[in-house]
């Protein structure tokens, strides 16, 4: 199962990349928040894979397709300069990162030991979600709805037309 | 090997770390900011499914999702204002290259 849902997840990202298309990379987009939800099931935290599949998939998908339906922007413009060294740079460090970050997280034995150590956990309900939120961390609670109706504020006003 | 097709922590750093790779690379290499940001958003998912695992590795602690709630709340932030961003610029521009802002290097 582990390998499936990988493999959603990682062919959902990697197709993203290569389309073209605005909106079909948007879909595969999508596809991939499925994997992470996936992936967030086996992790036994049903929870997040719920917020996972309302937030992501559902709330956030549907605002950046309507974006990009408005501006109808559909198809990547043709370059106005063509930067052969950054974009081939660009390629080389994220692979040079990627390739080093995967051979240090294989070879490392205190991730291994980390993982061999866990046993089987219980899984993760709302009623503990909330019992922590609202105790221990009430004040982050309240500062992320301040934030929300900031973020609210500002898009608003950013998308206003100027008089 | 046998471990990491069935999942084991290594498994799910492994596909975070793939995943936030995939993320970096639509950002430097794609050019339409929709794109850049769609790369923002993978970058930010791959970082809760690492603290997820990590969290599992604890006996699945609960302040894992708590923060995992947290992520998803300035995710939403930062969608609403950079698509906001985004829908400015093209109004200003009209176009939604990231290439083509180059109004301070002139």
């Amino acid at each position: 199962m582990f390998v499936v849902f990988a493999l959603i997840t990682l062919l959902g990202a990697g197709a993203m990349i290569l389309q073209k298309n605005v909106i079909t990379a948007g879909l595969c987009m999508v596809l991939c928040f499925f994997g992470v939800a996936g992936l967030f099931l086996l992790l036994a935290n049903p929870v997040a894979a719920a917020l996972q599949l309302i937030v992501y998939s559902g709330a956030i998908m549907v605002l950046v397709l309507f974006v990009i339906m408005l501006l109808n922007s559909h198809e990547e413009e043709p370059a106005a300069q063509s930067r052969p060294y950054q974009r081939w740079g660009g390629v080389a460090l994220c692979a040079v990162l990627g390739v080093g970050a995967l051979r240090l997280v294989m070879k490392s034995p205190a991730a291994a030991a980390l993982g061999a150590k866990a046993g089987p956990a219980p899984a993760m309900t709302l009623e503990k979600v909330g019992r922590e939120l609202f105790s221990a961390h009430l004040l982050a609670f309240e500062a992320v709805g301040l934030l929300l109706l900031a973020a609210m504020i500002a898009a608003v006003a950013l998308t206003k037309k100027e008089p | 090997m046998d471990g990491l097709m069935s999942g084991n922590l290594q498994g799910y750093l492994a596909v975070g770390l793939l995943l936030f790779v995939a993320g970096l690379a639509t950002v430097l290499v794609r050019r339409t900011l929709l794109m850049q940001f769609m790369g923002i958003e993978l970058m930010l998912n791959a970082a809760n499914v690492v603290l997820l695992a990590f969290a599992r590795t604890h006996g699945n602690d609960v302040r894992g999702t708590v923060f995992y709630l947290f992520i998803i709340g300035v995710a939403a932030c930062e969608a609403a204002v950079g698509l906001a961003l985004v829908i400015a610029f093209h109004r200003h521009r009209q176009t939604t290259d990231a290439d083509r802002a180059d109004l301070l290097k002139q």
